[in-house]
């Protein structure tokens, strides 16, 4: 994975270079950033335009522009206040998903605690790296340990809050 | 069956009222599919503000934690009394009759359950959950037992202090985490585990449960439960157990329950006695959701694909079976072997790929389908079938 998103993170700086570039070394540029980008374009775009949500059970969504997938994950507060974890499943790729449902479990100091889609979809693609390194959760739960990219049906059900709104919900807890 | 209609009803109708806060209930069944059913039913239904206590003793089984692996765990050739070829006489050690494999939805290892072990499920609600407050509410009651040794240890277990005189220091006597015969620096003799704990969180409920060994008779062979041959031959992702001595705290199961619901009493309410007290059973499967659980948990698919990843390594000067399965599904899977052409073990690997170990049930059969030669004794479905055994389903 991470390997991937630098391949992505290069591809983008040279993008954006190209344009201070000759013509003929430009064309040489966008195949790469063709080549490199377009399979995982549902879940690329600008970063900008993507606003993160999140739950009353802890969990991260981050819808992207076009409204039709998303990246879910847990909370920075969940992952620490669940402690170590030592496994996690996963939901299976291609899964039919319907907001409410446990898709997933996370397992930490002999605590099994369920992941919750806030929103209904299909399950695309899952953060297999998880599985060799399930402690990843406690590093960097906001970030390179999402757990699943959804393609999405609806809109998402249940309260969900900025990352302001939720600040203030994690204090009142 | 009116009455028992009239009976459940009422169960599922107390259990749901929000105006029983603090709530107790006993099994009379030593069904572990069961009880684990029915105390999962009482974590998705009870009102998010109550606390329930379910007390219940399993006939002998071994419990595994949620993303455990049954191979790795437990030494599944001898739970059962009549297995593929073999009988074991009830007279034979362990001599203890059939033990049923179970796989709970909480996390944690792999425990050993008989009827000289009670366990205790407190469901309460997740804002107030620490993994300690239970243990040491079930220490507390120990201690009005005469059980003056028992703690909390670090790992949220209880342990029973074997230090041979008290160490001299003045104890505070609510300290549910220390004893007067603690051994600073964990100095030997090492406490004897007499209660495991594991945990299930849902959005608003947190489930504790533990066991307590009160009198098991088969302390001696545990161990032989809990040892799986193919231990040093897997390599598995999941959870892991860590084992501990075990010991006996000594004490019948009624009067522990009775002091166990009193002291559950007065932590949550200040009373002598729960809102409601109420015994549970084999009736209980009429409730929709409880059978539905029930049949859940004893399917092949919840005991073995339920298991995370593992590689099993066998290397023999004749052969060698290397096998990666993912989720009970073989993924992977070379083998190697003097007596058979490269042909028949070629047409023996396309078979396993992709099968569930759940659907083989006798390697033996299963690969002398694609070979004669398997009717030959020391072959590969020999080995397999001692390190990757197949148990029999659990019966009605």
């Amino acid at each position: 994975m991470a390997a991937r998103v630098s391949v992505a993170r290069v591809a983008r700086q040279l993008a954006f270079s190209a344009g201070q570039r000759p013509a003929g070394f430009t064309n040489v540029c966008l195949r790469t950033q063709q080549r490199v980008l377009v399979p995982r374009r549902l879940f690329s775009g600008s970063g900008a335009l993507q606003v993160k949500k999140y739950t009353e059970d802890h969990e991260w969504i981050e819808i992207s522009e076009d409204g039709k997938t998303c990246t879910l994950g847990i909370s920075t507060y969940a992952a620490k206040a669940l402690g170590d974890v030592v496994y996690i499943e996963l939901p299976e790729v291609d899964m039919d998903i319907s907001a409410g449902d446990a898709i997933g479990a996370v397992e930490s100091v002999k605590s099994a605690s369920d992941i919750l889609t806030p929103v209904s979809g299909t399950v695309k693609e899952v953060n297999s790296s998880l599985e060799e390194k399930p402690g990843k959760i406690n590093k960097d739960p906001e970030g390179e340990a999402w757990i699943a990219k959804l393609e999405i049906s609806g809109e998402p059900e249940g309260r969900m809050m900025t990352e302001e709104e939720y600040k203030e919900f994690t204090a009142d807890a | 069956m009116a009455f028992t209609r009239r009976a459940i009803s009422t169960f599922s109708e107390k259990l749901a009222n929000p105006a029983n806060r603090v709530q107790s209930y006993i099994s009379r069944s030593s069904d572990p599919y069961l009880n684990l059913s029915i105390e999962d039913h009482i974590l998705r239904t009870s009102p998010p503000e109550s606390v329930v206590l379910f007390l219940y003793t399993n006939r002998p089984c071994v419990v595994i934690g949620r993303n455990q692996n049954p191979w790795y765990e437990v030494n599944l050739g001898i739970l059962n009394t009549t297995t593929r070829g073999k009988v074991i006489q009830p007279t034979e050690p362990p001599g203890i009759g059939d033990v049923a494999l179970v796989r709970r939805r909480s996390g944690g290892g792999a425990v050993f359950h008989d009827e000289g072990n009670v366990n205790w499920s407190i469901t309460s609600p997740r804002g107030d959950f620490t993994r300690d407050k239970h243990a040491e509410m079930v220490v507390r009651a120990l201690r009005k037992l005469g059980i003056n040794r028992a703690r909390v240890n670090e790992r949220h277990d209880i342990v029973l202090d074997q230090g041979h005189k008290p160490n001299g220091r003045g104890t505070d006597p609510e300290d549910t985490h220390r004893t007067t015969y603690t051994l600073d620096g964990g100095g030997a003799p090492r406490p004897l585990k007499v209660s495991g704990s594991a945990y299930k969180l849902t959005r608003a409920r947190a489930l504790h449960h533990g066991t307590t060994l009160l009198g098991s008779p088969n302390l001696h062979i545990i161990p032989e439960y809990l040892h799986s041959p193919a231990r040093p031959f897997m390599k598995a992702k999941g959870v892991e157990s860590v084992s501990s001595p075990v010991g006996n705290i000594g004490l019948e199961n009624e009067p522990f329950q009775q002091r166990l619901q009193q002291e559950f009493a007065a932590f949550y309410s200040g009373a002598s006695k729960p809102d409601i007290v109420e015994t549970v059973g084999e009736e209980h499967l009429d409730v929709p959701e409880i059978r539905k659980g029930y049949e859940e948990m004893r399917t092949a698919d919840w005991m073995y694909s339920q298991t995370p990843q593992f590689e099993l390594l066998l290397n023999r000067s004749d052969g060698r079976i290397e096998m990666t399965v993912h989720h009970g599904i073989i993924k992977s899977c070379e083998l190697t072997h003097s007596r058979f052409s490269v042909e028949e073990l070629g047409k023996m690997r396309a078979a396993l790929l992709e099968t569930k170990l759940q659907d083989i049930h006798d390697w033996a059969e299963f690969l002398r389908a694609h070979s004669p030669k398997e009717l030959s004794p020391n072959t590969l479905a020999q080995r397999l079938a001692k390190y990757l055994p197949l148990p029999v389903p659990p019966k009605e």
